[in-house]
């Protein structure tokens, strides 16, 4: 699905120009130049080895599949933080999105995972999504103040669902937020039906 | 322009009193004109006929029940079927082509405009906009009320947190509404 009003500029508090935009074929070595980079501690939340061409291609074809819809922000044609919302085909979940955010340390504590996570709530919710959740471990502090303000709630604990790089287990959070209602109110302006009913 | 009569018909549930009070609101509020609204719903408020009367107009309407329509907007078979032979002779339809099937029931000099709005609506992510989609076709065939004031209509009748939609979905039918209107 082509996104409309991209690419689109983002202005970090700090005062930082990036350029936000969707990801495309092509972008597999920026990609995982990116990842690269970024510590293995901060790598381990995520379910794949995003360190890997094989993956790169994966996560490519996820997209051109709708699949996934994914956003990176970049400075001067380097990835500083890549956004993606999966999004099931099939199943009783078709309406759950799963929201996943990963900034360059460099870049962090500026807003940019909130600007990103936020876009992206708002394109699922256009796009037919009614809940978006999200996995946090427990000691992720900004994450969790991240999502809070984005609506961002704690549905479940997975007690000792990971382990962090020095072994130690820890709870996994996961986080929803219930965005039906935005479209629930619009679903009622089209209902047609006689204000007397009611 | 000294009085257009317009009647939007289609099924509870597809948002046709919504596109009607848009095109009003943008004629009176935003445009400057006089405009009327007149509602009729079926018992049920799903899936039951529906339709919209609007009158726009630069002078005061004094009567603002639509007989003959100028412009027909029609979002379903049934509404074709009772609304069809009532356009204006040398009036516009416009109509959901993938749900209503135009025949010879239409007065002579009607001219057609036909939009896959539904499927629009599906493809921008919500098939709840088919009724915005359906409003910036009317504006892009008519020119009755400009762009502008229905892009302002709209923002200011739609929930909070569905404006971008509404918008796209606005200016789909727009852009698709101008190219028929050339075509035709």
């Amino acid at each position: 699905m082509r996104l409309e009003g991209f690419p689109r500029p983002l202005t970090l508090r700090d005062g930082t120009s990036l350029t936000v935009r969707p990801v495309k074929r092509g972008d597999q070595p920026a990609l995982l130049a990116f990842y690269r980079e970024m510590p293995q501690e901060d790598r381990l939340f995520l379910k794949d080895d995003v360190t890997t061409e094989s993956w790169a291609d994966r996560f490519i074809r996820r997209i051109e599949r709708g699949e996934a819809l994914s956003l990176v922000a970049e400075k001067d044609g380097a990835i500083l933080a890549e956004a993606t919302l999966y999004r099931p085909r099939h199943g009783w979940s078709a309406h759950v999105g799963e929201l996943r955010v990963a900034v360059a340390r460099s870049h962090r504590r500026r807003g940019l995972a909130t600007s990103l996570a936020g876009i992206l709530v708002k394109l699922a919710t256009d796009q037919g999504a009614d809940k978006i959740v999200v996995e946090v471990v427990e000691n992720q502090v900004a994450a969790l103040r991240t999502f809070a303000k984005l609506g961002f709630q704690q549905e479940a604990v997975l007690r000792g669902h990971v382990k962090d790089i020095r072994g130690a287990r820890r709870d996994l959070l996961i986080l929803a937020n219930d965005v039906s209602h935005i479209w629930a109110a619009m679903e009622a302006l089209v209902a047609d039906s006689s204000p007397e009913v009611h | 322009m000294a009085k257009t009569e317009i009647r939007i018909g289609g099924l509870g549930g597809q948002g046709v009193i919504l596109c009607g009070m848009i095109i009003g609101k943008a004629a009176a509020i935003y445009d400057g004109k006089h405009a009327t609204l007149i509602q009729a719903f079926g018992p049920e408020a799903r899936g039951s006929a529906c339709s919209a009367q609007v009158t726009v107009a630069d002078q005061v309407i004094g009567y603002p029940y639509v007989k003959q329509p100028d412009v027909l907007v029609l979002m379903s078979q049934d509404a074709y079927t009772q609304f069809g032979p009532t356009l204006k002779p040398g009036g516009r339809l416009l109509y959901e082509e993938e749900l209503v099937k135009v025949d010879q029931q239409l007065p002579a000099g009607a001219l057609t405009f036909g939009i896959p709005a539904t499927r629009f609506a599906e493809e921008l992510g919500r098939r709840l906009v088919l009724n915005i989609v359906m409003a910036g076709f009317f504006t892009g065939v008519t020119g009755l009320v400009s762009a502008e004031a229905m892009e302002q209509a709209v923002k200011a009748s739609v929930p909070r947190g569905t404006e971008d939609l509404n918008m796209r979905a606005l200016h789909k039918g727009l852009e698709y509404g101008r190219t028929a209107a050339q075509g035709n």
